[in-house]
């Protein structure tokens, strides 16, 4: 059969950033699809060169306007290890909350991007409407409503008081409720039903083959969540992974339905069992130059994260390497598009929650 | 590391239940290069890297000689992560684990396209397609070289 060469991207109405698809068509079933990236590599990895590394943690930030909080969490956290600082307990606490708040917007962001593109303008806005109010939880607590540099190597910049906690508590704990009304037409309207299920099914199977990771795992029955290696104050939290099955486009919207309320949830439970009581330490003093590597890995609202630095006791790192859970999940993306029909490649793609750049760097 | 040795320890990890999270290169510059950082002896890595590999014979980074690079095929399994480390002169091949990881294609494909190391056999050869980068080969020895010496000269003495 002949074989049509369809360009997707860069620039298409469900990519918010840049990314290329040479889709390979046998009528209208893609049979190869050739990525292509680089549009916006800024080749930040290559500014340890010539950013000290007390600094390279404000560019790493930098990587994505969306998981800006946890990219410099992850740096402080590699260089915390490096150097051997014990970060005080209640700025621990605090990154874990601020990480849940960033998965909160995440998620947010992204149903509310999956509903534009699929039809829904209102439940778009709606989305975006309780977006903001989480933003507006980052501009009081850190100053930034989408680049925050409240992390510092030893601990945060910044505290948040208990009555604020409280506040901020009561308030997510009021959206989760209002969250309800739009996840119950995101998991039960017919269009929407229709328009996802049984497309782009990645089986569990499948998934461990490509290594896929996040939301996009579990979406296909991979109890796979790196915030239950007990790493940080996590392992002090109730919580098991949100698991679907179906491994459908579906599948993945309902997998990050369920994430906000658990992200809340996972909030309420800091907030209870974080010290209580103000003028607490959240910094530690750092100084002295690291020498060492490590890999750091967390969990984005993406999915895995790894981060690698290495230092050579000089001001400036030898390497720093962010593999960003986009990054991850490229391969799952290509193995459901080839034998999807051409019609099913945006939702496929945008179900992927593709953060290109993260995965640029 | 043998080439059969290496690939059988990477067959282990996939048959163990573990899954690629990472290729990571490290470019070495020569000895007395800028960024060599030679004056500073490198130190075990800390947990939780657990290194499972074994430095290359064949690694050469001394002065006159063209450089090398540190790859780690980093795995995870539930919370662990561990490494399978080589060190490999400029211009020496590695080969892919494609054949036991599917998503290794992309790593490899990227650290042909931006550090310029051939990797043979990858499942999915994107035939340098896969980054649009000013500068081709951005973590070649060549392209870091220039980079640091122009650092230096713009503000002598200021970095290191």
């Amino acid at each position: 059969m002949k074989r049509t060469t369809i360009p997707f991207g860069p620039q298409h109405p469900v990519l918010p950033e840049p990314i290329v698809l040479d889709l390979v068509l046998e009528d209208e079933k893609v049979v190869d699809a050739i990525p292509t990236i680089g549009y916006i590599h800024r080749g930040l990895e290559m500014m340890v060169e010539r950013v000290e590394y007390t600094e390279m943690g404000l560019v790493v930030e930098r990587i994505c306007g969306i998981c800006s909080f946890m990219h410099g969490m992850g740096y402080c956290v590699s260089l915390e290890s490096i150097m051997n600082v014990e970060v005080p307990e209640r700025a621990r606490w605090l990154r874990l909350i601020w990480a849940e708040i960033s998965r909160v917007q995440s998620h947010l962001l992204w149903l509310g991007l999956g509903a534009d593109a699929f039809g829904f303008e209102n439940l778009f806005m709606h989305c975006w409407r309780m977006r903001e109010e989480i933003l507006d939880i980052f501009e009081k607590t850190t100053g930034g409503r989408i680049i925050h540099s409240v992390n510092r190597i030893g601990g945060v910049k910044r505290d948040i008081s208990d009555g604020e906690l409280a506040a901020i508590l009561a308030q997510l704990q009021g959206l989760g409720a209002a969250f309800k009304e739009t996840a119950r037409v995101f998991g039960t309207d017919p269009s929407i039903r229709h328009r996802l299920s049984g497309v782009g099914v990645l089986s569990t199977e499948e998934a461990r083959a490509v290594d896929a990771v996040g939301p996009m795992a579990r979406a296909s029955g991979i109890a796979m969540d790196t915030r239950l290696s007990g790493t940080y104050m996590y392992d002090q939290i109730e919580f098991e992974p949100v698991v679907e099955t179906a491994g459908d486009c579906l599948a993945r919207v309902l997998v990050r339905l369920r994430e906000v309320e658990q992200s809340i949830d996972i909030i309420r439970q800091a907030v209870e069992k974080m010290p209580k009581g103000e003028g607490q330490a959240i910094e530690t003093k750092v100084r002295g130059l690291p020498t060492g590597e490590a890999f750091t890995r967390l969990e984005q609202p993406r999915g895995e994260v790894v981060y690698y630095v290495k230092a050579n006791g000089t001001k400036n790192l030898e390497r720093f390497r962010a593999r960003t859970p986009t990054f991850a999940n490229i391969p799952a993306m290509i193995k459901l598009v080839k034998g999807s029909d051409l019609a099913d490649v945006p939702q496929i793609i945008l179900t992927i929650d593709p953060c290109i750049s993260c995965t640029e760097r | 590391m043998e080439r059969e040795i290496f690939l059988a320890r990477v067959r282990d990890y996939n048959e163990a239940g573990w899954r690629l999270a990472l290729i990571n290169v490290t470019t070495v510059m020569p000895v007395g290069a800028p960024g060599h950082g030679a004056a500073h002896p490198a130190t075990p890595a800390p947990e939780p890297a657990a290194e499972a590999g074994l430095p290359g014979a064949g690694a050469d980074a001394s002065a006159d000689g063209p450089g090398a690079f540190e790859i780690a095929w980093g795995f995870a399994r539930d919370g662990q992560f561990e490494t399978i480390r080589e060190r490999i002169v400029a211009g020496e091949a590695v080969p892919s684990v494609s054949e036991f990881f599917g998503a290794a294609f992309l790593y490899e494909n990227e650290i042909r396209e931006l550090f310029g190391i051939d990797v043979t056999g990858v499942g999915v050869d994107l035939k340098g397609q896969l980054y649009k980068t000013a500068t081709k080969v951005p973590f070649s020895h060549a392209a870091v070289k220039a980079r640091l010496a122009a650092l230096a000269a713009a503000a002598p003495g200021k970095r290191r």
